[in-house]
């Protein structure tokens, strides 16, 4: 749940939600709104993405409304890992109360590219790119964030908390 | 310790907190519209199979519909209705307002309050000395609803200090779009933003109400200003539930102080695609606009509908231009009538729409073509929001709004208010 490896999909700074999924499908199926997850940004990314694959994009990422079926449905196209020089405070939220690892690495736009295969391990705070071997060091995750990707998120979370009170 | 950190401390049963500690804090109020109540309604009886703990504390606001536009949408409504009254929470119907006025007008934002909400402008509540931010879908269905508590990173604090009055033409809003450019987008990430100085001071609540506003696009988790005398006589015409008034102390309250003077400032536009595209309303003079509006979750405030009306009086907009005016309130409709704009608005072209918040994401109204513009006092212009993804939303001072719906081109305001 805290580590992931798959190849990398680029994306740009300031990306709102609107962009993720767009607010005309907030309502829609989750089957559909995976199907059209970030098509303005980059059409072959809802249908080509691999599970396990690792998004990496720039600054304040998942910006705007704080809608968590953003997340949600990245987290439905099965990537194993969402990799940002930083995100919103909202998405950063959303993505460990679903159960999506993300890692805040500052300098990862400008060492990766589109295709290179990354290991993420959010616990190790570290990106490795396979074909170089280079390693960027991200930042610490807090250890109530790390228990509740765990957990699988913040609802099996809490209520394994409420079942030993 | 500021404002945020002692109620986040008290709330949370330590005597103290320091930026960084995440704390699981008792919530006050939540706050829930009809778009994300329904998504987080759905994740809570779905996932989560327990009762709601605290259903007095817990509001939901039907603002993006006024009226459902399709079947599916009045199912939408039916199942929001039907889920409020399964667990006995607050239900405001359509045509009742925007959230956080709804939430304000009710009584249910105090200060001192710990207040959290789907909606992502939530911190606009900090204006009344409250800890007030947004959460999402599984925060609230997961922890909010069985427990009556959140979790919360204690966040850094930034004091915003502000000065200067500004010139004949210039409003709150052109100030605060103004500062939304100066901290940029992500410029204060995951911090508490303190609003404070003499400029601060000297506004009234609801002008006050624009600054924490802004906290979410400069991608903060808070904003607030400490109440003063102005807050609790605001308070006392709104409630008569008690409250804690928090203050900040003074030396150790923030980690670093912004000071800006508002003074020389010109009218603001913020284009799409973000709000930190903000630049003096000359800059984008001459660019045609169709739809006009005063309405949103930042827009439709009586003041918004005066400063419009200050510029619409004997004149008439532009044709081919649309202006609706959605009130924030129905007290902000009745406040309208009782001073006549209602008749001075609709004299000069405009359109009045049911107290919600308006075209926000054109749910029931709004939606544009790629050719089309709108100018507006929304507080959001990002790509998609209102329809085609190329077309273009500016947002502005009501008073802007208006100058521009008279000649259909953005139109700086000091060209009729003389």
């Amino acid at each position: 749940m805290t580590q992931a490896r798959g190849r990398c999909w680029k994306f740009g700074d300031n990306i709102p939600t609107d962009q993720i999924v767009r607010s005309d499908r907030a309502l829609a199926s989750m089957a559909e709104m995976r199907a059209h997850v970030l098509e303005n940004l980059n059409p072959a990314f809802a249908r080509d993405v691999q599970p396990g694959d690792i998004l990496v994009a720039g600054r304040h990422f998942g910006q705007s409304s704080g809608r968590a079926i953003a997340p949600k449905a990245l987290q439905a196209t099965g990537i194993g890992a969402v990799v940002v020089e930083y995100a919103a405070r909202l998405f950063y939220r959303n993505c460990f109360e679903i159960g999506l690892p993300l890692l805040q690495c500052p300098g990862v736009t400008a060492a990766v590219a589109d295709g290179d295969v990354l290991a993420v391990d959010i616990e190790a705070g570290t990106v490795l790119v396979e074909k170089t071997g280079a390693l960027i060091q991200g930042e610490p995750t807090d250890p109530f964030l790390l228990g509740m990707l765990r957990a699988g998120g913040l609802i099996p979370m809490a209520a394994q908390l409420a079942g030993e009170e | 310790m500021n404002l945020v950190e002692k109620i986040l401390a008290r709330a949370s049963g330590r005597r103290a907190v320091t930026p960084g500690e995440i704390v699981v804090a008792d919530v006050d109020c939540l706050l829930l519209h009809d778009l994300s109540g329904y998504l987080t309604a759905r994740v809570f009886e779905k996932e989560v199979g327990r009762p709601v703990r605290y259903p007095d504390r817990v509001v939901l606001v039907f603002d993006h519909h006024f009226s459902p536009p399709s079947e599916e949408r009045a199912v939408v409504l039916e199942e929001n209705r039907a889920f409020a009254r399964r667990h006995g929470i607050h239900l405001f119907d359509c045509g009742s307002g925007n959230i956080h006025h709804v939430g304000v007008q009710g009584g249910f934002v105090r200060p001192g309050a710990v207040i959290v909400g789907s909606d992502s402008h939530t911190p606009v509540h900090g204006t009344l000395g409250c800890f007030a931010a947004g959460l999402g879908n599984n925060s609230h269905a997961g922890m909010v609803m069985p427990f009556g508590k959140a979790w919360f990173r204690v966040p850094e604090t930034t004091r915003i200090e502000l000065a200067g009055q500004h010139q004949k033409a210039v409003t709150p809003r052109d100030a605060a779009l103004w500062l939304t450019g100066q901290i940029g987008e992500g410029g204060a990430v995951y911090r508490a933003l303190h609003f404070a100085g003499p400029y601060i001071d000297d506004l009234d609540i609801w002008d006050r109400w624009l600054f924490p506003l802004i906290t979410i696009d400069v991608g903060a988790k808070c904003g607030f200003i400490d109440p003063d005398h102005k807050t609790l006589e605001f308070m006392a015409q709104l409630t008569s539930r008690p409250f804690d008034v928090v203050r900040s102390d003074s030396a150790t309250e923030a980690s670093e102080t912004l000071t800006f003077d508002v003074s020389d400032l010109e009218p603001q536009v913020a284009a799409s695609p973000t709000l930190g595209n903000v630049h003096p309303v000359g800059e984008f003079a001459g660019r045609a606009i169709q739809w006009a509006e005063l309405g949103g979750h930042g827009g439709g405030r009586i003041e918004d509908i005066r400063q419009a009306a200050a510029v619409l009086r004997g004149r008439r907009i532009a044709d081919g231009v649309k202006f609706n005016v959605v009130p924030s309130s129905r007290q902000v409709f009745a406040q309208a009538c009782a001073e006549g704009l209602v008749g001075d608005l609709f004299a000069a072209g405009c359109t009045w729409f049911p107290p919600s918040t308006g075209s926000n994401q054109a749910i029931n109204m709004g939606a544009m073509a790629a050719t089309e513009a709108m100018v507006s006092t929304h507080a959001r212009n990002f790509p998609g929001r209102n329809g085609s993804p190329d077309a273009m939303m500016y947002l502005a001072s009501a008073s802007t709004v208006a100058a521009s719906a008279v000649r259909g081109t953005l139109t700086d305001p000091r060209e009729f208010l003389v």
